[in-house]
């Protein structure tokens, strides 16, 4: 899309505001799990009620952004490759909200979970999965103001470990209750978490088709065929 | 109004209406509009986007003549209407306006009654033998233009007496009541107010299903909302022609997008 000026150059203005505080958004929803993560892995209630409390702000950027994306529809009436900006703006705040409702989710069970003794191993094999997943939004966000579609192709194939790990995961739990009936509490919750990772990583994985569409016009519209073992077993569905 | 993609999609099947081929206009050195190829669809609004000065009203003319008006105007290339060449020397000129209506940006009626304004063209093509027949005429032309339940009671009273909307309708009356089966438009709304222009866009939407339709607008939201075909021009070349959702979502041509985003090109 053509990247030189607009004649009206607060219109310009209105469009780099607006992925501006996309960026923002998607900072702090970094940091959202990344600290809900490790407040998990170190069974730190304060960190977990932080991070509770964070997710305010990222509710209140997607409210912004979307006021201000109505705004400059109202306004500008923007067209081909600046209609596709607003509209990417619209549908990324939202996923990122989502994110980091995930995230505060995950922070939510933590301050339970701590109350109860540990499940030995079983935060590292999350924190993984989390720390790939947060890798994945880094990138998108990188392919997202850089509009590197190869990039965001490169996001939404890796979404399939996130998958694939969210199935070992499952079974690694299910051991764990089977083992010991005492766990399975715990486990319930440590398995809501990993199903809110890899509901994180589907979040992703739109961005990235939201930064396709920005540049080239069209959805991708290969399926990704969906790597989910659990959908197959017996357990609790989300 | 139907979906916008679905009426485009039936508009895929419909036949081609015009078909232009390697038109050139010069007005006397200057070449105004450059080797254009185009195939204009029945029952279609075809608007014609871009800068002024492009040759968007130079190719409107060639598609009625009007351009032979123009003593300095020199058309090459062909265009044909149905498969008939109309530059052909058989073709007289003044038929093949009836047939090809034009209206323009200003309103302008004659200073007649509306009845009058709408018999004129009727009566000079000898298409009305009794009065009753162009009564008849007259009355279908201001319904099909949307007009007639605002005048049927003041036939009588002067055409200029009408708002501008009113007038503009009139206008598109007159250019109906030949029997036309192409419409061609430059710019008919750009004097209008808002509400007119909403109006003028409906009925250009109705009028789809009984001509085809191009318009000149530099309103890139009119042009959006009532054609389905988008024709591009840039200095004298047509640079994109096709789908209008697509011209306005996803352009091909970086200088359409420019255009149509209003960026400096
Ligand atoms: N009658 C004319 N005599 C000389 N030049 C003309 C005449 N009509 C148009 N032109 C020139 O031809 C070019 C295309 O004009 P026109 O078709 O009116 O553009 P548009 O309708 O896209 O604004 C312009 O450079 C204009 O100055
Ligand atoms: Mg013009």
């Amino acid at each position: 899309m053509p990247n030189s000026e607009h004649i009206v150059s607060g219109f310009d203005r209105d469009l780099e505001g607006i992925q501006a505080q996309i960026m923002r958004m998607g900072g702090l929803v970094e940091e959202a799990i990344a600290r809900a993560t490790e407040a998990l892995e170190t069974r730190d209630g304060e960190q977990a009620r932080a991070v509770r409390d964070a997710d305010r702000a990222i509710d209140a950027l997607e409210e912004q952004v979307n006021d201000e994306a109505a705004r400059i529809i109202a306004q500008r009436q923007p067209i081909a490759g600046d209609l596709r900006t607003v509209l990417t703006v619209f549908r990324v705040s939202t996923n990122l909200e989502r994110i980091g409702d995930y995230a505060k989710n995950i922070a939510k069970r933590t301050e339970t979970i701590i109350e109860s003794p540990p499940v030995n191993g079983s935060a590292a094999s999350l924190r993984r999965m989390a720390r790939q997943v947060e890798l994945m939004l880094k990138d998108v966000l990188d392919a997202y103001i850089q509009r590197d579609v190869a990039l965001a192709a490169d996001v939404r194939a890796r979404d399939r470990d996130v998958d694939q790990m969210y199935s070992a995961i499952f079974r690694e739990y299910l051991t764990f209750m089977m083992e010991d009936p005492r766990n399975i509490t715990t486990c319930m919750h440590l398995h809501f978490m990993a199903k809110n990772i890899e509901r994180m990583g589907d979040h992703v994985t739109s961005i990235a088709e939201q930064v396709i569409y920005l540049v080239t016009g069209d959805m991708p519209d290969d399926d990704r065929p969906k790597q989910d073992a659990t959908a197959l077993s017996v357990g609790p569905r989300t | 109004m139907d979906d916008q993609l679905m009426t485009e999609r039936r508009v895929d099947a419909h036949e081609i209406k015009i078909t232009a081929r390697g038109v050139q206009v010069y007005y006397g050195e200057k070449h105004a509009l450059k080797d254009v190829d185009v195939d204009i669809l029945a029952n279609t609004v075809t608007a014609f986007i871009g800068p002024s000065g492009c040759g968007k009203s130079t190719f409107l003319r060639c598609l009625n003549r009007m351009n032979d008006t123009v003593a300095i105007a020199r058309v090459e290339g062909d265009i044909r209407i149905d498969g008939e060449d109309i530059y052909d020397s058989r073709v007289d000129p003044v038929q093949l306006r009836a047939k090809v209506g034009m209206v323009f940006q200003k309103p302008n009626p004659f200073p007649k009654s509306i009845y009058d304004n709408v018999a004129y063209g009727p009566k000079i093509h000898g298409l009305a033998r009794t009065k009753a027949d162009l009564d008849r005429i007259v009355e279908e032309s201001l319904r099909k233009a949307a007009l007639w339940n605002e005048v049927k009671d003041r036939l009588k009273e002067s055409g200029t007496g009408l708002s501008g909307g009113q007038q503009q309708r009139l206008c598109i009356a007159r250019a109906v009541a030949t029997g036309p089966e192409i419409l061609l438009m430059d710019e008919p709304c750009s004097a209008l107010d808002p509400i007119a222009t909403a109006q003028v866009e409906e009925l250009i939407d109705e009028l789809r299903e009984k001509f085809s339709v191009v318009i000149v607008t530099h309103s890139m939201q009119q042009a959006a909302r009532v054609s389905q075909r988008t024709a591009f021009f840039h200095l004298g070349n047509l640079v994109e022609y096709g789908n209008t959702s697509k011209i306005f979502t996803n352009p091909d041509d970086p200088r359409t997008e420019s255009y149509i985003t209003g960026r400096i090109g």
